[in-house]
């Protein structure tokens, strides 16, 4: 997927801020925080897992996704979010 | 104006939460759990313990256990191996397991849902999380018999044996059972408590002599040089002894009675700032208690009403009352009467819980009783017997 694609998407962006936030969150509690139901949130999920940038920890039927500490590209997506957030709040005060 | 003074150097050590690192006269019972969980710090893959710890309110269960968990935690990161030490209240959590397990998994993962899942998935998730961490506990279940009162047999099994069941695989999680007595015990079945009551550590409740001990321990960390004396210290020991030599509610009053120190501007905790705390902790004396009393015995603690109004001491003796007591006598114009009849009011007001008696053989000469009065402020006392025999 070109990188346009994966940061076209507001519910992708946001899951990616929420988890770049909380570090780790189940679907459910995803899909609650950004308004958007199981089943969308769980194609956005994917789409982050295949992209390499999340990777999910499975404990039976609970699963957690965060941000892959192996991955070169969720590093960069971590970092542009804290980035954008911190420059925000400079220019906020 | 004065500046304001606290009797206080570090009042957070009177805190109930704080743990010393040292326990006074509860060192042989580290030592024994140290025993029970030796194996940790050399094979930590291939046995875990449960360990079961009773006693008393104020006996130092909690803090016995939580320093524990203290060293041994460090002890085991020496030897190269990662232990955790989790304590939890089963009291907080309503007593229900999947709250108590999932409060131990959201130490390794803050995020952990809380709703949609039993207690099995969230302790399957628990030895998955343990396992990718590398990391063994030691759970204390402190108030464990709530667990037992909420889930019966259940979770106990659970807990004993759900890591029995993965094969081939490193025990991890060990307990340290905290509870008053043994009933809660008595309820669950034969198997679970089989596993449980191998390694039993009864905390006796603490004399006096031992609680004035912890007293002395805490004044040190807590308070300014020579703001407590040992009369303070001595009074809160003979109270929290006859609340069951309760440790926790003598430094909760040892703290009282500073804050009472402190809000009369005092260089020093006095025996009636402790007095003040008591009454302000414990019920006091109530008014009909003193108009059931004859002119006489209220005359007779008006005596003492006042002796320890005006000096500020923890104890007084009999001889002393008797010339307190003549002194009130000729103030409201009675004949005083006799030693021994004083001595008999002194047993009544014993009886009464109003005063308290002590032998003491510590005095020049044979044997003399002291006398303290336990509860009630000095002053509000005097204040009530004065009104009380106007009248």
């Amino acid at each position: 997927m070109q990188v346009e694609e994966v940061f076209s998407s507001k519910p992708r962006m946001k899951i990616m801020k929420i988890i770049a936030h909380l570090g780790e969150l189940n679907i459910s509690e995803i899909a609650r925080r950004i308004k958007v139901n199981y089943s969308t949130t769980n194609q956005h999920l994917r789409v982050l897992e295949d992209e390499n940038i999340f990777r999910q920890r499975t404990y039976g039927r609970i699963r957690l996704y965060r941000f892959n500490e192996h991955s070169p590209k969720a590093k960069a997506v971590k970092n542009l979010i804290e980035v954008w957030e911190k420059e925000d709040k400079e220019s906020d005060l | 104006m004065r500046s304001y003074q606290s009797v206080f150097k570090d009042e957070t050590k009177l805190d109930i939460n704080y743990v010393p690192y040292r326990l006074p006269h509860r060192e042989t019972e580290k030592r024994l759990l140290m025993e029970f969980f030796k194996f940790i710090l050399r094979f930590p893959d291939r046995m875990t313990q449960r360990v079961i710890v009773t006693g008393d309110v104020g006996t130092g269960k909690t803090a016995l256990s939580q320093r524990f968990g203290a060293e041994i935690t460090l002890k085991a990161k020496n030897a190269g191996h990662k232990l955790r030490y989790v304590h939890v209240n089963c009291r907080e959590y309503r007593g229900r397991f999947s709250l108590i397990i999932h409060n131990v998994v959201s130490i390794f993962h803050p995020n952990f849902p809380k709703r949609g899942y039993t207690a099995e998935e969230i302790l399957e998730a628990l030895l998955k999380i343990l396992e990718e961490e590398n990391v063994y506990i030691i759970l204390a279940l402190d108030e464990f018999g709530s667990l037992i009162e909420q889930e019966g047999s259940e979770a106990v099994y659970k807990l004993t044996r759900i890591q029995e069941m993965r094969l081939n695989k490193p025990q991890r999680v060990s307990l340290i059972c905290i509870l008053r007595d043994l009933k809660p015990i008595g309820q669950l079945d034969s198997s679970s408590k089989s596993t449980l009551q191998q390694n039993i550590i009864n905390l006796e409740n603490y004399s006096k002599k031992q609680l004035a001990d912890i007293l002395s321990d805490r004044v040190n960390l807590a308070c300014k040089p020579l703001t407590v004396s040992e009369d303070v210290v001595s009074l809160i020991a003979e109270l929290a002894f006859s609340e069951n030599g309760n440790a926790r509610f003598a430094i909760e009053l040892l703290w009282r009675a500073g804050k009472y120190a402190d809000a009369e501007d005092r260089d020093e905790v006095t025996p009636e700032c402790v007095r003040q705390a008591v009454s302000s902790i414990i019920p006091t004396i109530r008014k009909n208690e003193l108009s059931s009393l004859k002119t006489h015995e209220k005359l007779f603690l008006l005596g003492v009403a006042r002796i320890f109004k005006e000096r500020q001491k923890a104890y007084t003796t009999l001889n002393e009352i008797e010339k307190a007591y003549a002194v009130v006598c000729e103030e409201f114009n009675e004949q005083p009467h006799s030693h021994t009849q004083l001595w008999k009011y002194l047993r009544f007001m014993s009886a009464l819980g109003i005063l308290k008696t002590e032998v003491s053989t510590l005095g020049k000469r044979g044997r003399s009783t002291l006398v303290y009065l336990p509860t009630v402020p000095a002053r509000e006392l005097e204040k009530e017997l004065s009104e009380a025999l106007k009248n």
